[in-house]
């Protein structure tokens, strides 16, 4: 039975807990993205501050109407659903690795997020080096570095070495809930290991799985390093976040690059809210409908 | 128990950490920010010009990033937010049109440019002025190459086409017989085509830098270059390198010729000194027979910061920083080639640093990249536009080229 | 039975050398790298053929990397504290509590998340000069925190909604005030999801590149990756490959003995008391 909804005290307690994230929130970020939102609405070049006109959505026209915007977008969204995808089978996979072994538990936990934790310029440059002809130990008589596809394989590659510990230990701390007692109840029921995984404890670790796929495909969305480093977006390679870093550093172009920017918020904030959909966390108290038995 | 070895191994490390990162003495007086980044040697002249300046000011080095679009993305950041402690900065070349443009350097009149002129090497001086002001003072330049290996091509090629058919031969032995040459998608790549096209007597933009100048020569060079890309010549892995490639290629035995700056010669007598017995140099191979290569120069520029508050000071530090014995100095020690028409012929110089005179030669003829505040642009969209180099179809890229240099010149569209 | 037994530890440890040589051996190539000396660099070997320690003695020598280190371990430690804490704070309530506002905070930190920071650098470079904090440590800090905050929130508010509500009815009805419900009752049983994005967090702070270099200008607050930028060659054209490989290596050194301390942490489940009555 739940208590009476938002009362008073439950109010209260809330708005104090979360003042200071919203504060810091709003104190650091708002004027940030109130204002690059207002640079998308003029034409804006960071070379001619006095020349900064109102354009309304001409910069949105210019992008989308760009084979550029597209390509790039093709390319980004093929590497955030395959990569998340590998990443969220492999990352379920290490999770249940880094929770059932037994044996060097502490030392695979740690080994296992090696990977996360070094600075992605390095690693991609290190995979850059590996697979470049006559530096490195992986490439053969080709330059896979030089060709489309095979480029991509190698920055989806990259990405998935990289972030699945992230997807890992985000499941990981998912799994770790499951309560045993009731993987033990159906265990006695004659339910096998995979029944048991199915049925309770993945529709148990949806909350879990829902932030590590959101935040995941959030960030993959917004690939930049690994691509800059490996190809710097040669040869149909550049992703979204490439485009808008040429416009907006490179070009010093304010407009587009603001531009850009909110188009890649709309486009994830799409993808976010699909995978919301698809990945529906029921009510809190749903699961629990196993422990009244 | 456990936390006292904790405590003390913190306290140490504390205690080292603090002896090694003790803040330097600050200046007091008049301090001149210097941002550049960071050249080896370059400490002694500093020390060098702020003993010259006997306390009337101290210049102070700001590092910034190693690589040229890291710094360029320090500077503009900064001077686009007027900053006033950014008294004197390091420019890379192409960048003295775009910060002269949009006024964020200072320009240089009467007598400082005077002396900024003088002794200058064609070349360099190019690379100082934009619409006939001088903007910035050359500190010191830098061209490419033809390096070869004398056991595979015992008589150089004096132009492309027996380049090209000298690697074909080499293939055809089974030797190395790669063309090591810059053709990834980034400036190296522009710098190529620029020296192509040029030295065909063609053009990227028109004199003023406000149109696109393709036309046939631009085809001419083009088609060199996909012949280029699609013979024996090309590493397969053309498409993805950088200077360091094209080095590594050569020390690594696979290239027979390579189009580099002067600093492979210093790093070969470092990497494989077994090599250097038979690796030479001569000028870069021409498009034309006859006519010498026209050879893009590279280089760093100072100039002086449009928020400073001590411009004159600045000036005078500059003309310090890159003066002939300081220039001779740095290319004694770090290999850079000097902007002194007169330090050419000087004779410490020759002795140990053979590359001079066929420097000097092509510095003679050489081009700046073109002038445009929107090199940036012209540079990301042409680098674009040639990649990859084995799909390039002369006419049809061309005509593309013409158009997206164009787009870039009016920052119109989307940069790829 | 020990046959069994046996054969379940052997089962487990090959599956743990796969995990092991998935996450390593890349790792030792860029540790082969650190070891190479410049001329053998791109011999296209993995293993060095003369391995030498130079690179490690140069960057441990060099304040140019030391003072970032420092500066690295510091904002880190101190933006992961504050923003765990202030975000489970945030996730609590979003998590138990009904409020008016309660989606508009939830939608503000995903779109803080989603927001592509290379477009918000230039405004907060702004704000920082004018507020004096361009190049100090809390200039990093508040960003990092803020920037942290939608994946503590959210990381937070999942691990929190798996504990079932039961557990704080029954300290409720034992007298105890929401407050003490959450700090005595909740937080201990959501350690593992606490350490987990604690460890996140700190990796995120730690390994940012882009606030890094542009909201720093000197070694007074500069950090690690952005110091990475700033390592020389032998000359302009040639990057310090090893050197960079090597400072790679040191600095995730610190992560490794992060997480080495906390995954411990990260423990199997709810005893059964916890939840029955």
């Amino acid at each position: 039975m739940s208590a009476a909804r938002g009362t008073g005290a439950e109010r209260r307690l809330a708005l104090l807990l979360c003042a200071p994230a919203a504060a810091f929130m709003l104190v650091v970020a708002a004027f940030p993205i109130v204002y690059a939102l207002w640079l998308s609405l003029h034409r804006a070049d960071m070379r001619a501050p006095d020349q900064t006109a109102f354009i309304g959505f001409g910069n949105y026209l210019t992008v989308l109407s760009s084979p550029i915007w597209w390509d790039a977008f093709g390319v980004t969204l093929f590497v955030t659903v395959v990569s998340t995808l590998l990443e969220l089978i492999l990352g379920m996979a290490l999770a249940l690795v880094m929770h059932r072994t037994i044996v060097a538990r502490g030392l695979v936990r740690t080994v296992a997020l090696i990977p996360y934790g070094l600075v992605t310029v390095v690693a991609a440059f290190s995979l850059r080096y590996a697979w470049t002809q006559h530096t490195g130990w992986l490439a053969g008589a080709s330059a896979p570095l030089t060709q489309t596809w095979s480029s991509i394989a190698i920055i989806v590659l990259a990405e998935v070495w990289k972030t699945t510990p992230f997807m890992a230990l985000l499941l990981l701390a998912g799994l770790v809930l499951v309560p045993q007692d009731v993987l033990n109840a159906a265990s006695m029921d004659g339910a096998t290991s995979w029944q048991r995984f199915r049925r309770i404890t993945l529709p148990l670790m949806k909350p879990a799985i829902l932030v590590a796929v959101l935040f995941r495909a959030i960030d993959a969305f917004r690939i930049f390093d690994n691509i800059y480093v490996l190809t710097n977006g040669a040869h149909g390679t550049a992703s979204v976040s490439i485009v808008a870093y040429n416009n907006l550093i490179r070009g010093l172009n304010l407009g587009i690059g603001s531009t850009l920017s909110v188009l890649i918020v709309i486009a994830i904030a799409l993808i976010a809210f699909l995978l919301s959909r698809l990945l529906r966390s029921d009510a809190p108290d749903a699961p629990r409908a196993w422990r009244q038995r | 128990m456990k936390r006292r070895p904790c405590v003390s191994v913190l306290v140490l490390l504390g205690s080292w950490l603090a002896t090694i990162t003790a803040c330097a003495p600050v200046p007091d007086g008049i301090v001149l920010g210097l941002y550049k980044y960071q050249e080896n040697y370059f400490d002694e002249v500093l020390a060098r010009c702020n003993a010259e300046a006997a306390g009337r000011y101290t210049i102070e080095q700001h590092i910034l990033p190693r690589d040229a679009d890291g710094q360029r993305e320090q500077l503009v950041r900064r001077l686009a937010a007027r900053d006033q402690t950014m008294d004197i900065v390091g420019l890379d070349v192409t960048w003295i049109a775009e910060f002269a443009e949009a006024g964020w350097i200072l320009p240089w009149t009467g007598a400082d440019s005077m002396a900024a002129v003088e002794d200058m090497l064609p070349g360099p001086l190019a690379t100082m002025t934009w619409q006939d002001t001088v903007f910035a003072v050359a500190a010191n330049t830098n061209v490419q190459l033809l390096w070869y290996r004398t056991d595979l091509v015992p008589e150089p090629p004096q132009t492309w086409d027996e380049m090209l058919v000298m690697a074909d031969s080499l293939a055809a032995a089974g030797k190395p017989h790669v063309i090591a040459f810059t053709g990834a998608q980034y400036e190296g790549l522009v710098v190529g085509f620029n020296t192509l096209l040029e030295s065909y007597g063609g053009s990227l933009l028109s004199e003023d830098g406000t149109e696109s100048a393709v036309d046939e020569r631009t085809v001419q060079a083009l088609a060199l270059l996909q012949r280029f890309a699609t013979s024996a010549g090309a590493s397969p892995a053309v498409g993805n390198a950088h200077e360091a490639e094209a080095q590594a290629q050569m020390e690594n035995g696979y290239a027979a010729f390579q189009l580099n700056w002067p600093y492979v010669w210093a790093a070969m007598q470092v990497n494989n000194p077994a090599m250097m017995d038979v690796f030479a140099f001569t000028h870069y191979p021409a498009v034309v027979p006859g006519r010498p290569a026209r050879v893009t120069t590279g280089g760093l520029d100072y100039a002086v910061g449009a928020y400073s508050r001590y411009p004159e000071l600045a000036r005078e530090a500059i003309l310090c920083l890159r003066s002939r014995e300081n220039q001779k100095f740095m290319t004694l020690n770090a290999g850079t080639p000097p902007t002194f028409r007169s330090l050419y012929d000087d004779p410490e110089l020759q002795a140990a640093y053979p590359m001079l005179d066929v420097i000097q030669d092509q510095l003679e003829h050489a081009v700046p990249r073109p002038r445009t505040p929107f090199y940036q642009n012209v540079s990301t969209v042409v680098s674009h536009v040639l990649s990859p180099l084995r799909q390039i179809e002369p006419e049809a890229t061309a005509r593309e080229l013409d158009e997206r240099i164009q787009d870039a010149l009016e920052s119109r569209g989307l940069l790829p | 039975m020990t046959q069994r037994t046996t054969r379940r530890h052997v089962g487990w440890a090959l599956i743990d050398l796969l995990v092991v040589a998935y996450a390593l051996v890349p790792v030792l190539w860029i540790v082969s790298l650190s070891l190479k000396s410049n001329e053998t660099m791109t011999d296209g070997r993995f293993f060095p053929r003369d391995p030498t320690l130079r690179h490690y003695v140069d960057i441990l020598n060099d304040g140019a990397f030391l003072r970032p280190l420092l500066n690295s371990i510091g904002i880190a430690l101190i933006s992961t504290v504050i923003a765990v804490v202030i975000g489970g704070l945030a996730a609590y309530a979003i998590a138990r509590l009904e409020f008016p506002g309660r989606k508009t905070l939830v939608g503000a930190a995903l779109l803080i998340a989603i927001f592509p920071q290379i477009a918000l650098v230039t405004p907060l470079f702004r704000i920082e000069i004018a507020l004096g904090l361009f190049d100090t440590w809390p200039g990093l800090i508040l960003p990092y925190v803020t920037f942290a905050l939608p994946l503590a929130i959210y990381a937070l508010a999942a691990f929190f909604r798996e504990l079932p509500r039961e557990l704080e009815k029954a300290a409720l009805m034992d007298g105890a005030t929401p407050f003490q419900a959450f700090r005595y009752v909740i937080v201990p049983l959501a350690m593992p999801g606490v350490v987990t994005t604690s460890i996140l967090v700190f990796i995120f702070c730690w390994n940012d590149f882009l606030f890094a270099i542009s909201l720093t200008s000197t070694t007074a607050s500069r950090t690690v990756p952005a110091a990475l930028a700033f390592f020389t060659g032998s000359s302009q054209f040639e990057d310090p490959t090893g050197s960079i490989a090597a400072a790679a290596v040191v600095i995730t050194i610190p992560i490794v003995l992060f997480v080495l301390f906390f995954q411990r942490r990260i423990v199997a489940g709810l005893t059964s008391g916890a939840v029955k009555g």
